[in-house]
């Protein structure tokens, strides 16, 4: 580690998946600022609260976290100066909403359809994680507080979800989240649809000390080691893969260095239609019910039920055979497991198909296409469209059959530069897929595949063996957004400087 | 006036250079030609149609007519011309990011030339020495270079199948079939309006009507 971050100074959940410390419960809560002066007042109470990303020593861990961001109407609701709000990126400055034709936010994921809430201007964003929902409502009802004393801020209310009798409500004053447990009530890392999520989140410098971290989550070097990721490429005001500053930093330098951009989207999961589909599919595929699993796994690229990679566990024998290497493994060993692969002996796809949903976010080395040294770095064009993933899954499912209900991700992205980071895999390796020469075939899972006019991805199978790749045809639309924005996550000196209303850019 | 036509982007950059350094870049271009293997990255970056790099001596700038003046040039030119799918964005950044010391090798003898990385001061560069295209056109507004090369394989290999394989027996047939699909299977992608690079009103309305258009 060759750089020191003041880790005192940026936000907890910039540095830290919460989830992976054991805050297993999440609330979210959006405000409006009604008054400049005594919004920032409010900004002020809560700083005192907000989780820095000091590193904790295990018997002093707190059992709740707070943070804060803004929208772009937020700051200028809180009254920043003209010049600074002048230095902010176009991205930032419109919002989710106005970026849908950018993010394929079409059909039923058009904002006209999402959570009330997203029908006004949100300006505040507040999280509380928390290790029992006790300490969750605790710290809610010191928020309320904090927000009556105000008297400058409102809580807006509308997000869909269930009151406390199970009913479907529309009016939600904050939006819960949870990991998902299991039949023993054993916590998982598992979202609705049955994936193992959020195991290769990228590692950046200064983040951690431990070498075994960074394997196949930082980037890849010509000898096929991994070094972190520039700093900049997660937080401003540190130099970026680039070589230089990130250039969506407002201005002063005390209002961006170490703070960040985050994007907050609330996505359904049609859990009834990817059952119904991938039973559908499973019959059509090749070895049917038995290979179910490993279809599931296809449009992944990691199986279902411990997130193995589908490189390195190409069929059932390969799987079965991983398992057991991986049961008798020791942490540290089964966390390499999951994360120390490429994709640089399965360029055609025949292992972990080109449309496969990890592939497709982090194509590692292979956009090289197996062409010798083709480019300086073998992730020369992965390293700057890397994104850091915070946020948990939200909802219960009362039927599998059935997509009704309120169940998904709150999914969260961390970058300097949404436009080059966040919305590029979204737009061009999500949506499209030029950079893997499938044309427009959309990735299976998050693609926003059109109902009318459904698309096709082709699994790929070893080349020159003869048989023929095989096709999922009519996929439809597995998740839908319900709702997000664009939010700057400040630095706690930022924060202070805001509250105050000391930020001066000149 | 567009630089983008359908799912192209053509970019024409000017940038002038001493003209007694023409000599050492027309080596380095004769070299590069010698050694294709400096240019496997260009070829790798599956976004670009093509890239191509001319010196414009400063007494050869074309004249419409003899009668024109000829104008006294103080700098020789080195133009920049390509066409490539993708943003402007995404263009320059796989280039600096892929290419970088195969961009500073074309460049270097160009005035005032930033070198690629840091990128914000390479993005400025060209940015300041563009010229924006006045005409475009695109003979197939919802193709990449890459369904265009996709294109050409499926038809060749088709026409080759129908011509050794339409005789044969159902199953030998069938066995044929799942060959040529083995050997196609790169070159299956969809073709559908393409991701919008540009919020300009009419780019946005195009594209809203062309994926109406596909839904009919």
């Amino acid at each position: 580690m060759t750089q020191n971050l003041d880790l005192t100074d940026i936000q907890g959940n910039i540095v830290k998946a919460y989830g992976s410390f054991g805050f297993f419960k999440a609330r979210y809560l959006f405000l409006r600022v009604d008054d400049g002066d005594k919004g920032r007042d409010f900004v002020g109470l809560i700083t005192a609260k907000v989780t820095s990303a000091e590193r904790w020593k295990k018997e002093a861990a707190p059992s709740v976290t707070t943070n804060i961001a803004f929208t772009y109407p937020g700051l200028k609701a809180l009254e920043l100066p003209t010049a600074s709000l002048m230095g902010f990126p176009a991205d930032f400055v419109m919002g989710m909403s106005k970026r849908k034709d950018i993010l394929g936010d079409d059909g039923p994921s058009d904002p006209q359809h999402w959570d009330k809430i997203w029908q006004e201007t949100v300006h505040i964003w507040i999280s509380i994680n928390g290790k029992s929902q006790e300490v969750i409502e605790e710290r809610y009802q010191w928020i309320l507080q904090q927000i009556e004393a105000s008297r400058g801020v409102t809580l807006l209310e509308g997000h869909r979800g269930e009151d406390k009798d199970g009913n479907p409500v529309e009016d939600l004053p904050y939006q819960d989240a949870s990991v998902l447990y299991d039949e023993n009530g054993i916590p998982t890392a598992k979202e609705h649809f049955g994936y193992t999520d959020g195991i290769g989140d990228p590692v950046f410098e200064g983040q951690t000390n431990n070498a075994a971290r960074v394997v196949g989550r930082g980037k890849l070097t010509r000898e096929g080691g991994w070094e972190p990721l520039a700093t900049g490429e997660f937080i401003l005001g540190h130099v970026d893969e680039a070589m230089e500053y990130p250039q969506t930093a407002p201005r002063p330098d005390l209002l961006s260095n170490n703070a960040t951009y985050m994007v907050y989207r609330k996505l359904h999961e049609n859990v009834g239609t990817f059952n119904n589909f991938l039973d559908e599919q499973t019959a059509i595929f090749p070895g049917g019910k038995e290979n179910k699993e490993l279809l599931a796994a296809k449009f992944s690229g990691r199986w279902r039920d411990n997130g193995a990679p589908l490189v390195d566990t190409p069929d059932n024998e390969s799987k079965a055979e991983w398992d057991k290497r991986f049961a008798a493994a020791d942490v540290p060993t089964q966390k390499n497991m999951l994360t120390n692969f490429t994709y640089n002996d399965d360029i055609s796809g025949a292992k972990c198909p080109l449309s496969a949903h990890t592939r497709r976010i982090n194509p590692r080395g292979s956009l090289e296409y197996g062409v010798k040294d083709a480019f300086d770095t073998p992730g020369a064009l992965v390293n700057r469209r890397r994104i850091l993933r915070r946020g948990l899954p939200y909802g219960k499912i009362k039927d599998q059959t059935s997509d009704k209900g309120n169940h998904g991700i709150i999914f969260m992205a961390l970058n300097a530069d949404i436009k080059r980071q966040f919305e590029f895999i979204q737009q061009q390796w999500i949506n499209y897929a030029n950079d893997f020469k499938q044309g427009n075939d959309k990735e299976v899972l998050l693609g926003n595949h059109d109902a009318k006019n459904p698309g096709k991805v082709v699994l790929e199978v070893e080349e020159g063996s003869g048989k023929p790749p095989h096709f999922v045809c009519n996929i439809p639309r597995l998740v839908e957004t319900r709702g997000g924005d664009y939010f700057f996550i400040p630095s706690i000196t930022a924060l202070k400087m805001i509250a105050g209303g000391i930020i001066d850019p000149t | 006036m567009s630089n983008i036509a359908g799912k192209a982007y053509a970019m024409n950059v000017i940038t002038p250079m001493r003209w007694y350094k023409v000599w050492l870049n027309r080596l380095i271009f004769w070299a590069a030609l010698k050694a294709p293997n400096v240019l496997n990255g260009l070829l790798t970056l599956s976004l670009i149609h093509y890239a191509r790099w001319v010196i414009i001596p400063r007494d050869k700038f074309p004249r419409l007519d003899p009668s024109q003046p000829k104008e006294e040039l103080e700098y020789s030119y080195m133009m920049f011309f390509s066409n490539f799918n993708g943003s402007w964005a995404q263009y320059v950044d796989s280039f600096t990011f892929a290419i970088p010391s195969g961009l500073d090798l074309f460049w270097k003898m160009n005035v005032r030339y930033p070198k690629s990385v840091p990128l914000t001061p390479f993005h400025d560069y060209i940015q300041h020495n563009q010229i924006d295209t006045s005409h475009y056109y695109t003979a197939y507004p919802m193709a990449a270079s890459n369904d265009v090369k996709s294109a050409k394989n499926v038809k060749k290999a088709l026409i080759d199948f129908n011509a050794a394989s339409s005789n044969k027996s159902p199953d030998e047939f069938l066995e044929d079939y799942n060959k040529l699909l083995n050997q196609l299977q790169h070159d299956f992608g969809e073709m559908r309006p393409t991701p919008i690079v540009s919020l300009a009103a009419q780019a946005v309305k195009e594209r809203y009507m062309e994926t109406q258009a596909g839904n009919r």
